[in-house]
């Protein structure tokens, strides 16, 4: 016999993602979902935002890594509550994940939850946290055509935060090339140029997400 | 893609629909639609479904996997284009203008089990 389905496969996930994201909305909590390559600074970016948003936010933070807690260590030294995951081996976090992480913080006393993914460009893109924005962190070093060769990441991202800006003359980086591309993977998004270790563009970027998180 | 943890989702999956239609039985035949522009490789897909199908229901199933292409529209020339790849502009004008339809499905569609 036959048993019609029609089901997303990876709707036990989809599921628990918008659990989260109710649970989200009634503690009053705007959670963004930080993907990027390894080596991207995502973890130096938060670092800098945090500077940034100190005091006019109550931030947290879920790391996401395979192994260690390397970065949770150095979120939790900026008096940012931090819980990290270890995958073991997963190239992705999912929804239950979180679930499970959210038990280790008071959500009342949050505004912003910040999600450092496990660095990947590939695997993240499939998998629903149940965040209410996904930023792509992308390097200069890395190169321009990371939106061509990895669309699915970035066509479902509201902002693109081009990082280690500072080394765009000792690279062959094009911003005008990406700036192109994702306009039409994503034309909603929203594209940044930034230093964490000189600052530069870190105050628009996070005036940005404020004015996100508080509409 | 992570095609491991997308068949460990799928066994799980078919294993909730045939109980809850009240069956029991062995699992015969899957019927997937996996677009083009979903992420997900075939051939993944089967290689995972052969490492993690034995010891379950679905040990003899056999995976039918559909693989839907997606559509191009390009706003300036008005071409409509079937692919099975994300395009960097129109195929025929090569305008950046273009939204992309369809391709992205990952869907269980149905499941044959013995009577």
């Amino acid at each position: 016999m036959k048993i019609v389905a029609a089901k997303k496969i990876l709707e036990a996930n989809d599921r628990l993602a918008e659990e989260n994201r109710t649970r989200f909305g009634a503690a009053g909590v705007f959670c963004v979902n930080l993907v990027g390559s390894p080596g991207a600074g995502k973890t130096t970016l938060l670092e800098a935002l945090f500077a940034e948003l100190k005091g006019r936010l109550r931030l947290a933070v879920i790391e996401g890594d395979i192994a260690g807690s390397i970065d949770a260590e150095r979120i939790a030294k900026l008096g940012v509550p931090v819980v990290q995951i270890n995958t073991q081996g997963a190239c992705h976090l999912d929804a239950a994940m979180i679930a499970a992480a959210l038990a280790d913080f008071d959500l009342d006393a949050v505004d912003v939850l910040l999600i450092e993914n496990v660095g990947n460009l590939v695997c993240t893109a499939g998998y629903d946290l149940g965040e209410h924005l996904r930023i792509v962190v992308l390097s200069t070093s890395e190169g321009d055509d990371k939106a061509v060769k990895y669309p699915a990441i970035f066509q479902g991202s509201q902002a693109l935060c081009i990082t280690k800006a500072d080394l765009l003359p000792l690279t062959n980086f094009d911003v005008p090339r990406i700036t192109a591309d994702m306009k039409r993977l994503a034309p909603q998004s929203e594209i940044f140029q930034v230093a964490a270790l000189t600052g530069e563009g870190i105050p628009a970027a996070a005036d940005w997400l404020a004015g996100k998180c508080s509409p | 893609m992570h095609e491991l943890s997308i068949v460990e989702t799928l066994i799980e999956q078919v294993q909730q629909e045939v109980e809850r239609a009240g069956h029991h039985g062995r699992v015969l035949r899957l019927d997937l639609t996996i677009g083009r522009l979903s992420g997900a490789c075939c051939d993944s897909i089967r290689f995972a479904f052969e490492l993690l199908a034995p010891d379950t229901p679905l040990a003899d199933a056999e995976l039918h996997i559909t693989e839907p292409k997606a559509t191009c529209r390009c706003q300036d020339c008005r071409a409509v284009v079937e692919i099975d790849q994300f395009p960097v502009g129109c195929p025929r004008c090569g305008s950046r203008a273009i939204l992309i339809d369809g391709g992205r499905e990952l869907l269980l569609q149905s499941i044959e089990i013995e009577d």
